[in-house]
């Protein structure tokens, strides 16, 4: 979800300083983005559709989310050029390097959950294990591989909303509302209300 | 009813290319960014 905000912000940013600027909004010009809808499928199916990720096999989901980052990095790199792209691309290097070191999840320290959940709850977790139907993995802070660049930070206490996230998720937010923010290309007319394409996305 | 049906075409009408188009671009910025990115919410924790 703080993903989807990050996407929501730029967006928004992009068409707010389009107006600003008088001109009309270009969402960014990406290539080969079959590829997006392909390699993200083994994630929706394992992670994010309710009716699927609880019966998706915890050892199937290593691989299906090392050849599915693998799939997002060859198309982030088909698509270098575009503005924000770069940074994205940091930061999924970040986290597949992470989840590659770590069995192929995002390692999660037991102090990090600490800040996560209740106590009761917390306690109730076993280390070695997925969390939920996450791509964590809940480690020992001296078992984790690259410890750094794992799901280590978390939001002040006094938000409600509990998540943590790493190094790389940043770079990811940030490269993304860059690319939706800040797209290349400029408008071929100045439409009120419409949107107009310069560079046809490519699918 | 009318009126409803007649608003719904209005509305339908006025859908472009170029929006469906922007509606796709933004599930592909969305589904790269949840791909690649690997946060973790604390209400999933112990469910």
């Amino acid at each position: 979800m703080i993903l989807g905000l990050a996407v929501i912000a730029g967006i928004l940013s992009g068409l707010f300083l389009a107006r600003w600027k008088k001109e009309t909004w270009q969402p960014p010009a990406l290539k080969h983005s079959w590829l997006v809808l392909v390699f993200f499928l083994p994630q929706l199916l394992a992670f994010y559709l309710p009716s699927t990720r609880n019966l998706f096999p915890d050892h199937l989901v290593p691989a299906s989310l090392v050849i599915s980052q693998l799939g997002l990095l060859a198309f982030c790199t088909l698509n270098w050029r575009v503005a924000g792209m770069p940074v994205l691309t940091i930061g999924l290097l970040l986290n597949l390097a992470v989840i590659l070191a770590n069995g192929g999840f995002m390692p999660i320290s037991t102090e990090t959950v600490s800040r996560l959940v209740p106590p009761d709850t917390a306690s109730k977790l076993e280390i070695g294990e997925r969390l939920g139907a996450s791509k964590d993995i809940l480690l020992a802070p001296d078992e984790i591989v690259f410890p750094w660049l794992a799901d280590r930070f978390a939001p002040p206490d006094w938000i409600p909303y509990r998540f943590a996230f790493s190094v790389g998720d940043i770079f990811i937010g940030l490269g993304a509302f860059i690319l939706l923010a800040f797209p290349a290309g400029k408008a071929a007319s100045i439409q009120k209300g419409s949107i107009n394409y310069v560079n046809q996305p490519d699918f | 009813m009318k009126t409803t049906t007649a608003r719904f075409a209005s509305v339908v009408s006025k859908i472009q290319k170029q929006h469906v188009q922007f509606v796709l671009m933004a599930l592909v910025v969305l589904m790269l960014v949840l791909g690649a990115g690997a946060p973790v919410e604390g209400g999933t924790i112990g469910h």
